[in-house]
């Protein structure tokens, strides 16, 4: 005990001997952790931005489909039940945020223009429970019902095909039997969503309307169910799959959308590559500056060995010295990266570079997302690598033969 | 007394002319232009011009029409395009190129796209029907035109029509010739425009024989349908419009 003692006040004492050197290395190990904190945040909040905005995409946490719907988003791949007992089922069995919706490709044409979109026929109320795109309406209304005649599209759609609120659009798409099924629709409302891409994909009508254009009664290609927390959709898959019974697919959306999923798999892995990167920048320091300070001392250690310390003394010494550079280190770089980390929680505008985070589907504001678990993995990888990049000097230190360390020149 | 007189035999004289056919309602006029126009079935002839400013084609080819819902083109000339066909039944539209030897259906996605690279699209040619039943008509006013008359119409699409435009006017001839079909957009500009240049009397009855459709977007740019021949209710054997013939031509 008393041995931990005397090595520990010395650790300490010897830190501060040379203390421009020991500034340095605390800031380069402060600086470190910032940028292990801080960098982790920004991709976190990037990443976590997108799959909330690929879940907002439509897909919701559970979805239901027809087996064969996901390889053909056709009409003819409905769901076994009607909307109405869909929607029975669920709210009798205490899911309450949830949409059933028709869901095929279609083009939609002006006077001048023609594109390729996504037709979704929802009803607005069940629609908005799921809180999916297509509910920020930035112009005229949204749809009141599900027998709503009107339209609302994208903003940057609108613009696409020289359109506007009020004009009529028509919308195209195929019937059950493969026929030509179309009309027109009046433009009632604008949607905006983060990114332009979504905002030319969809369009949505009323859920009746599409139905009877397509003639397929009170039918639906796809059911969205929304739960509490995307992280963890087991419980609600569950229980979708027991109401949906065995006839259609009941996936997650983390398998619907699988970029979305490997994507958040993913940073978990780079987080802990970043961390690893950066300390192995770090130990250079780390050890170098330790090298040094045995180096310097070692006709001291082979006094202090002569005088009787055990080498397993020595060894402490130094381990010490390197855990309290590294501890007060970490320290102060978790402050800075959460001091700089706040100010910035509104969000950080690079829309800049916005066509560019685009393509990989990343908005233009960037929310840093400060998880406690990364902080808590940055801190201890950094402990415990620094702890057996220390080992090393310390061990040489102690292995000094007290006699030739003396006469060392 | 002779106002009197006048009003009455302007009056008969009207009542005269509605007995001949002649004071139709506009749907009528649509209607019979549309009947006009295509007879029981016919057979015909015919070169299409696609101009562009820096270049232009044609191409021949020949037609067959049955009734309202069923026509077959297919190109003769020139040698590189021969055998492609375009075959209409009902509101399906499936086409035919030799080079692939494949019948493919038109998908609704194309059905807004040209036709064979001209100011026509897969639209114009397969659904010219939807213009009675999904328009209201209107008769704005009457012209002469080489001693005939001109019924200037106004359609106007149904809310829930399958039409773009925001409202098509037509002038049409007594003898039931298009004469001009304007194409509008909903803020009321013209945005395309078919145009009879030509008309001559054919198989029996007035038709027109060079039409042109322009869009004013693009000025410089049309294409040109020249009539070369045509035959009206012609004997048409079924299997004409069907996709076997389409593949491989046995009329």
């Amino acid at each position: 005990m008393r041995v931990i003692q005397i090595s520990f006040v010395l650790a300490w004492r010897n830190l501060w001997r040379n203390h421009r050197r020991t500034v340095i290395m605390l800031a380069a190990i402060s600086v470190g952790a910032w940028a292990m904190i801080f960098m982790t945040a920004l991709m976190r909040g990037m990443v976590n931005d997108m799959v909330r905005d690929g879940i907002r995409a439509l897909p919701g946490h559970v979805q239901v489909h027809n087996p064969l719907y996901r390889d053909d988003p056709s009409v003819s791949n409905l769901i076994a039940m009607s909307d109405v007992e869909l929607a029975e089922r669920f709210s009798s069995a205490g899911i309450e945020r949830f949409s059933a919706r028709v869901r095929v490709p279609a083009i939609i044409s002006s006077e001048r223009e023609s594109r390729g979109v996504t037709l979704l026929g929802v009803d607005p109320i069940q629609e908005q429970s799921v809180d999916a795109i297509g509910s920020t309406i930035v112009a005229g209304t949204g749809l009141d019902t599900a027998a709503s005649n009107g339209i609302v599209i994208g903003r940057k759609l609108a613009e696409k095909l020289e359109t506007e609120i009020g004009k009529r659009i028509v919308i195209m798409s195929q019937d059950p039997d493969n026929e030509v099924a179309d009309r027109g629709f009046r433009v009632i409302g604008l949607f905006e969503a983060n990114l332009a891409i979504q905002e030319e994909a969809f369009v949505f009508a009323g859920r009746q309307a599409i139905q009877e254009m397509l003639g397929i009664d009170d039918r639906v290609s796809e059911l969205a169910v929304m739960g509490d927390d995307y992280r963890d959709v087991r419980p609600l898959l569950a229980t979708v799959r027991q109401l949906m019974g065995t006839n259609d697919e009941v996936l997650p959306w983390n398998e619907l959308d699988s970029y979305l999923g490997s994507m958040l798999a993913v940073m978990d892995g780079f987080v802990l590559v970043w961390i690893v990167v950066i300390f192995l920048a770090l130990s250079f320091g780390l050890v170098n500056t330790l090298v040094m300070a045995v180096f310097e001392r070692v006709r001291e250690i082979g006094l202090m060995l002569a005088l009787g310390m055990r080498p397993s003394g020595i060894l402490l010494q130094i381990v010490f010295e390197s855990s309290l550079l590294l501890i007060i280190g970490l320290a102060i770089g978790n402050v800075l990266a959460i001091a700089s980390i706040l100010p910035l929680r509104g969000g950080i505008d690079i829309s800049i570079v916005a066509e560019g985070m685009e393509m990989f589907g990343a908005s233009s504001i960037l929310y840093p997302e400060l998880q406690a678990s990364d902080v808590v993995l940055a801190n201890v990888v950094v402990l415990i690598l620094g702890f057996f990049a220390s080992l090393s000097p310390a061990w040489r230190a102690s292995r000094y033969e007290p006699v030739e360390a003396i006469t060392k020149v | 007394m002779l106002q009197r007189f006048l009003v009455l035999t302007l009056f008969l004289a009207a009542s005269a002319f509605s007995a001949e056919g002649v004071d139709r309602t506009a749907t009528e006029i649509v209607r019979d232009a549309l009947n006009h126009w295509r007879g029981l079935s016919s057979q015909s002839e015919m070169t299409m011009t696609i101009h562009r400013p820096d270049w232009e084609r044609s191409m021949s080819m020949e037609s067959w029409t049955q009734g309202e819902k069923r026509s077959l083109v297919r190109v003769t000339a020139p040698r590189k395009d021969r055998g492609n066909g375009t075959l209409i039944d009902d509101n399906n539209m499936w086409t035919f190129s030799p080079k692939v030897n494949r019948v493919i259906k038109v998908p609704s996605s194309m059905m807004n796209q040209s036709w064979m690279g001209s100011d026509f699209s897969n639209k114009d040619i397969s659904r010219t029907d939807d213009i009675l039943e999904q328009y209201d008509h209107a008769l704005l006013g009457k012209t002469e035109l080489d001693g005939l008359t001109v019924y200037e119409i106004e359609s106007i699409p149904h809310e829930d029509a399958a039409v773009v435009w925001g409202r098509e006017v037509l002038f049409v001839r007594e003898d039931n010739v298009l004469v001009e079909h304007r194409f509008y957009d909903q803020d009321g500009a013209r945005v395309k425009t078919l145009r009879t240049l030509e008309f001559a009397e054919m198989g029996g009855r007035a038709v027109a024989a060079i039409q042109r459709m322009e869009k004013e977007e693009a000025p410089g740019e049309w294409t040109e349908i020249r009539l070369d021949s045509v035959e009206f209710d012609v004997e048409l054997n079924s299997s004409v419009f069907t996709l076997s013939n389409l593949r491989n031509p046995r009329n």
